[in-house]
């Protein structure tokens, strides 16, 4: 993907009656552009979080993948395909779970949608079948695979639509919000599934998310857009490395110190026994820090907090952070 | 071959969706079967107080509508993926995206999609109407007629659905003009319930020059009792039909693709 942007025309509301009725004859547009120069290559294999808040350009961009439209300007080519040039022979080769909407039959038993998508994924039916069967193994589907989908709950619902995305065994799939609106044991089932079939099929997969904890435990690498612009491309690790500057040390003594201060540190006491030591960690390894500690106090516990990844994600989206240090171009998909 | 066989499992899944609501499929088809029948008994009650209309007898009038209701009634049975009313529920909802991510063509979706069996009701009613039509009047059949017959009936299909596609279309659009449209399709098969040389001269030139109604419907009947045509077209008027059809249906898919261009570019 390759420098791509969206515009899209949206007509503008005017006030009261006489507004709208102008607005009937001669409608007036302003131009948004949903997604703003965006470029990005997913190498074969890769787990990418793409991460970015409401109206951030996630969907519009997940549209432009999967061929539902066209982009304004620049280039998207998937395993050598245009998407939206040549849509019914690309689709056959991806899968795509928009977390908010079913692609299955609302009135019939769950089965009944799987079993179509043999024929219509020209899937060879024996594979067919190993693939269901093992996939309703891993999903835990056995007891509702029978039942309609409409009388199914919205975890059970979303793991039926995984399902159906991955049973003509795509190469590549794009997962948007597969966890929305799920409780914890349900999204750690559809993590759990993703990240195998990411290891054991090798699929490609593109998640976007706003359940941060889905980037944290899945994802290697994270894209993070805003505004239509890409802010950040790179690993998790790095992110942190790059942004966390706030960490701390809570320390626990086994006897109050009058003098708890440390040359370069700002400690807060909280108690008799407890104080708080703030440091970057980008200039002071914590392990420094602690043997400093250790040195002069007796401790008797012990712990190193790093800010949780949504302060950190915050942080860019407020501070705009990146805007000063782009991540290295990527060109192509 | 293939888009077709999926195209039949499509509607095999819709059938056996619908055979989940039963009761409310007696219902409609008992309803609808009632209220197009009372309809056409209430015209049966005026003719039978005047006589005939612009000089057509009850059994020719019902010939007509026998016709227009069997055509209509089984376009809207297999078109009723693209009946707009329905699509730009669709349209609004985004279900189409959800279409547009399965590899079959988007045409044989799309009519793959719905399949309303209930309609069988209005089809029902026009057998019966057209059955009484054939005791009443009296044509002189012939193997060309007899061939003819369903020709004209499947133009007249045709014809229609292409009509609700384009409506459909425009939903890619606009979701605001569905009411323009239904008056040429749901008004345009009451138009055709009667012989057209009883309307003002601008009406017909309308449903003869724009939407060529009148090729589908009144040349025909005229043709089959052996009518002379008070309107003095050429003598090839009557077998117009067909290629009404298949102007409309070309007119329809090709627009069907423009409209489909303009959704991925402008969004939803």
């Amino acid at each position: 993907m390759k420098n791509v942007y969206k515009l899209f025309r949206v007509a503008k509301r005017r006030a009261g009656l006489w507004g709208s009725l102008q607005g009937l004859v001669r409608p007036e547009y302003r131009e948004v552009r949903a997604v703003d120069g965006v470029s990005f290559t997913l190498e074969r294999g890769e787990l990418v979080g793409y991460l970015g808040p409401n109206g951030a350009g996630k969907s519009t961009t997940i549209k432009m993948l999967t061929g539902l439209l066209v982009p304004s300007g620049g280039e998207v080519v998937v395993n050598g395909f245009v998407p939206w040039r040549d849509r019914a022979r690309y689709v056959a080769r991806i899968g795509a779970v928009f977390g908010q909407r079913t692609t299955l039959w609302w009135d019939l038993p769950v089965i009944e949608s799987f079993e179509l998508l043999q024929p219509m994924y020209r899937v060879p039916r024996e594979r067919f079948r190993r693939s269901l069967d093992e996939f309703i193994g891993l999903l835990d589907m056995e007891e509702f695979i029978h039942t309609p989908v409409r009388s199914l709950s919205l975890g059970q619902r979303m793991r039926a639509d995984l399902c159906a995305a991955l049973l003509h065994e795509p190469e590549l799939v794009f997962l948007d919000e597969p966890t929305i609106g799920l409780d914890v044991v349900a999204k750690e089932r559809i993590r759990q599934f993703i990240r195998h079939i990411h290891r054991e099929r090798g699929v490609t997969v593109l998640l976007t998310t706003h359940d941060l904890s889905d980037v944290e435990r899945l994802c290697e690498r994270l894209m993070i857009l805003d505004h239509g612009k890409l802010l950040y491309d790179g690993s998790l690790a790095d992110l942190n490395h790059r942004f966390e500057s706030d960490w701390q040390i809570v320390v626990t003594f086994e006897e109050p110190y009058a003098d708890i201060s440390l040359p370069g540190f700002a400690p807060v006491r909280q108690g008799d026994l407890r104080a708080v030591y703030p440091f970057d960690h980008r200039r002071v390894a914590s392990a420094d820090l602690i043997q400093q500690l250790l040195q002069r106090y007796r401790i008797a516990d012990l712990e190193v907090r790093r800010p949780p990844l949504e302060e950190t994600i915050r942080r860019i989206y407020e501070e705009r952070l990146l805007l000063a240090a782009p991540p290295p171009a990527r060109v192509g998909m | 071959m293939w888009t077709l066989q999926m195209y039949l499992r499509l509607i095999a899944i819709q059938l056996r969706s619908q055979m989940q609501y039963r009761a409310s499929f007696w219902l409609e088809l008992i309803s609808t079967g009632l209220l197009n029948g009372s309809i056409f008994l209430s015209l049966a009650l005026i003719l039978e107080r005047f006589g005939n209309i612009g000089g057509w007898t009850l059994g020719e009038i019902a010939f007509l509508v026998g016709m227009i209701e069997m055509s209509f009634g089984c376009m809207d049975m297999i078109f009723s993926g693209f009946d707009p009313d329905h699509f730009s529920v669709w349209m609004r909802q985004g279900t189409f995206d959800q279409v547009m991510l399965r590899p079959i063509n988007l045409f044989w979706q799309v009519l793959g999609s719905r399949f309303l069996l209930r309609r069988l009701g209005r089809i029902l009613q026009g057998v019966v109407i057209f059955g009484m039509a054939l005791t009443m009047v009296d044509i002189q059949w012939t193997i060309i007629k007899l061939l003819y017959l369903p020709v004209v009936l499947i133009s007249q299909l045709i014809t229609m659905g292409a009509l609700f596609m384009m409506g459909s279309t425009i939903t890619f659009w606009t979701i605001q003009s569905i009411e323009a449209v239904n008056v040429l399709t749901y008004g345009g098969t009451d138009m055709m319930s009667y012989p057209m040389h009883i309307y003002p001269a601008w009406l017909r030139s309308f449903y003869t020059y724009i939407i060529p109604f009148i090729f589908l419907n009144y040349y025909p009947a005229l043709y089959l009792f052996g009518k002379p045509d008070p309107l003095h077209f050429p003598a090839f008027a009557p077998f117009l039909a067909p290629l009404v059809a298949a102007i409309f249906l070309t007119a329809a898919l090709w627009f069907w693709r423009v409209g489909v261009r303009h959704y991925q570019g402008a969004g939803s």
